[in-house]
């Protein structure tokens, strides 16, 4: 959270106006049996830098996969960049710019030879390349580095060439799946900096992400969960959710072991380990209602302290993620 | 359509930048095939020569020492020197330093002078049937040419007519000089089992490759399509695939003298289409491999099995297997060796040579598709 405390205010505010970049309806995807998307609906609009969040496997990147035309939906419909992505894939991937978590460029070409080769790939004109390409170098902070192979640059200079290689051709969305995974958090703070520049200049940005820090600071969210979206909206609307209930934060010794003796303790929604801490939801208790540090006590856990916290993103989907569970 | 250039240049100059980067494919490129060549040409031989003798002498006259001399002299056997018994036969086999025994029974010399039959075997090691086989057909050739003489110079001796001279001499010939036709008979079709092994390792890893770092799956969120990926990647292979023929029948004419009869047009539409359907073959793996490892794996058994044995390089394609006749249709090599052989040492016409030359072709056009349609499936 830290990371971004002092840029929240700088955070563009998506137009209200103009086209959607993205509408998706009812879109579905199985492979065999298996339901890998589940009729999701979701709308992008122009500038936003929209947040897809959800755990491994929930259907993040088959999603992203249909949006950019690789792979057809088993069923329902989307537009991407006013282009449906059944009829125009083709269309799509012209008007799109994609960036895996991989920073997929090639490690045995320069710096020079990786944006030439995507200018090659988008048909860019020699004109559009050289400019292009300057403002790239300068925007990625390479200048002097045009002939450095892209194996020894530091992993964000590669993520900043990999945003620049997908950025090439000027497209008005971009994807991002997992774009600052594996960088430090410098490198990802300077990362999340340019993307604010890309959507202040109308870019849509749609990106995956395990770092709530960076999810709070998206224009909207939706949380993916076996295929399904269970939670939509801005960060605020999605932890309003949980704004009835009381989410303590215990100072507890051995905090596995307090985590496990709280399994089936009816005064507890869900408890999990936050870092250091152990989280406890009781809902709509309070705090000496469940006087935890009793229950805790004569299991023999010693508790220091007990802290009651304002939810966040991470609350408030351990909160979804447990509900979906109960109902499976 | 001007995209659609631009996209499979890109591809193609991105592979050329990879090659040049990487020592080790040039020397797979270059530096391999070219030793391929020389090494095989002369390993793969089917003169055998020198074959270590050990003989045994139990009759020690002058003329069982001019019967084992005989042998020393035809340049087949390489005399290792003599030993006393039978058992000295067994240690030498058993040691590997001979794999044929000349052994001269006592009264050899006496027999032969006399007009008897001259009481000689020679053991051959059989534990390899294509040596031992050869051994056994010069021992055979020999021994009849020695009988022969003996059987002159016995008449001769006593004033009699000699009895008329046999037909082996064109037999022992086949195999005196056989260095050239071996040579001939072998590099045409080795240089094209030479261009298949290279150019299907090298592309069957290229898409296992770039699906393992993750590029394959930003190259398909672009505009490019699955047929462009396959030509920008069989482009600059087909390019070097074709520098290498060129390279190796370059020394095939200089260093191995055979000899170029036919019209080397047909060579030149031959070989690229073959490169290409190597190419493509490649790539099919490339397709469907799930690992580099075992992409590397398919590719050598895929280029070398069918290689030598279903190509017609080293056996007649006629005598081998029905089933496995037709198995062989499905690798290019076998249209291309008709080709080579035909265009170096027959000097085969346009004419007769077109059905291998368009069989290439649909081939070619056909393993491009199927990769295409693999590598599709698996995005």
């Amino acid at each position: 959270m830290s990371l971004f405390g002092n840029r929240k205010q700088a955070v563009p505010q998506a137009e209200t106006l103009g086209d959607d970049a993205i509408v998706v309806s009812k879109l579905r995807k199985t492979f065999g049996d298996f339901v890998a998307v589940d009729s999701i609906d979701l709308t992008v609009k122009r500038g936003e830098i929209f947040g897809f969040l959800g755990p491994n496997g929930s259907g993040k990147t088959t999603t992203i996969r249909m949006l950019c035309g690789v792979i057809e939906p088993s069923g329902g419909t989307a537009t991407v960049m006013g282009y449906d992505i059944c009829k125009d894939p083709e269309k799509v991937r012209c008007n799109i710019g994609y960036m895996s978590q991989k920073f997929s460029l090639f490690q045995d070409l320069t710096v020079d030879e990786n944006l030439r080769f995507y200018s090659g790939l988008y048909g860019l004109t020699a004109e559009k390349y050289a400019e292009r390409r300057a403002y790239i170098l300068k925007m990625a902070d390479l200048e002097g580095r045009e002939t450095e192979l892209t194996k020894n640059l530091s992993v964000g200079w590669k993520q900043r060439l990999a945003l620049g290689c997908a950025t090439l051709h000027e497209p008005k969305l971009i994807f991002l799946d997992e774009p600052t995974s594996g960088v430090d958090p410098t490198a990802r703070r300077q990362f999340w900096e340019l993307l604010y520049d890309l959507a202040n200049d109308g870019v849509a940005l749609f990106v995956t992400t395990h770092y709530m820090d960076e999810a709070t600071h998206c224009n909207r969210l939706a949380f993916i969960y076996r295929g399904d979206i269970i939670a939509a909206g801005t960060p605020q609307e999605v932890k309003a959710g949980l704004a009835k209930d009381t989410i303590l934060r215990l100072d507890v010794d051995d905090g596995e072991g307090a985590l496990a003796a709280l399994q089936g303790n009816s005064a507890v929604a869900e408890a999990y380990m936050q870092g250091a801490s152990l989280q406890v939801n009781i809902g709509h208790l309070s705090a000496d209602e469940a006087d935890l540090p009793a229950v805790l006590g004569s299991a023999g856990f010693l508790v220091h302290g007990v802290e009651r916290v304002e939810p966040t993103l991470e609350d408030a989907f351990v909160h979804l993620v447990t509900e979906q569970g109960g109902r499976a | 359509m001007r995209g659609s250039v631009a996209r499979i240049t890109a591809i193609a100059s991105k592979e050329f930048i990879h090659i040049s980067r990487d020592w080790r494919m040039i020397v797979a490129v270059l530096v391999l095939p070219l030793t391929q060549l020389l090494l095989f040409a002369y390993a793969i031989s089917f003169d055998v020569r020198n074959i270590p003798t050990v003989t045994l002498d139990l009759d020690r006259s002058a003329a069982s020492r001019a019967f084992i001399d005989a042998y020393g002299h035809s340049g087949f056997f390489s005399m290792q020197g003599g030993v006393t018994d039978q058992a000295g036969v067994m240690q030498a086999f058993d040691r590997g330093t001979a794999r044929a025994a000349i052994i001269v029974e006592r009264g050899y010399g006496d027999d032969i002078a006399s007009g008897r039959p001259g009481p000689v075997s020679v053991l051959i090691d059989g534990s390899e049937p294509n040596s031992a086989q050869l051994a056994q057909t010069y021992a055979l050739a020999l021994d009849q040419t020695l009988g022969r003489q003996a059987a002159v110079s016995w008449a001769a001796a006593r004033g009699l007519s000699p009895p008329t001279a046999g037909t082996l001499q064109p037999l022992v010939r086949t195999w005196y000089n056989p260095e050239r036709r071996s040579a001939d008979f072998l590099i045409p079709g080795l240089m094209v089992v030479i261009i298949m092994i290279v150019t299907i390792q090298q592309t069957s890893v290229t898409l296992v490759r770039e699906r393992e770092n993750g590029t394959l799956e930003q190259l398909m969120e672009s505009p490019l399509t699955h047929g462009e990926l396959i030509l920008g990647k069989v482009a600059p292979w087909a390019i070097l695939g074709f520098v290498d023929m060129v390279l190796i029948t370059a020394i095939a004419l200089v260093v191995f003298g055979v000899p170029l009869r036919g019209d080397i047009a047909v060579l030149a539409i031959g070989t690229l289409l073959f490169i290409v359907c190597s190419l493509s073959l490649g790539l099919v793996i490339s397709a469907v491999a799930p690992t580099i490892e075992s992409a590397n794996m398919a590719g050598l058994l895929v280029s070398f099995l069918p290689g030598f044995m279903l190509s017609g390089m080293a056996f007649p394609l006629a005598s081998i297997p029905v089933p496995l006749q037709v198995i062989s249709y499905l690798f290019p090599a076998r249209y291309m060796i008709e080709i080579s052989r035909g265009i170096f040492l027959r000097g085969t016409s346009w004419g007769a040579l077109y059905p291998e030359v368009l069989s290439l072709a649909v081939y070619a056009v056909a393993a491009l598709g199927i990769a295409t349609l693999l590598n599709r499936r698996r995005t």
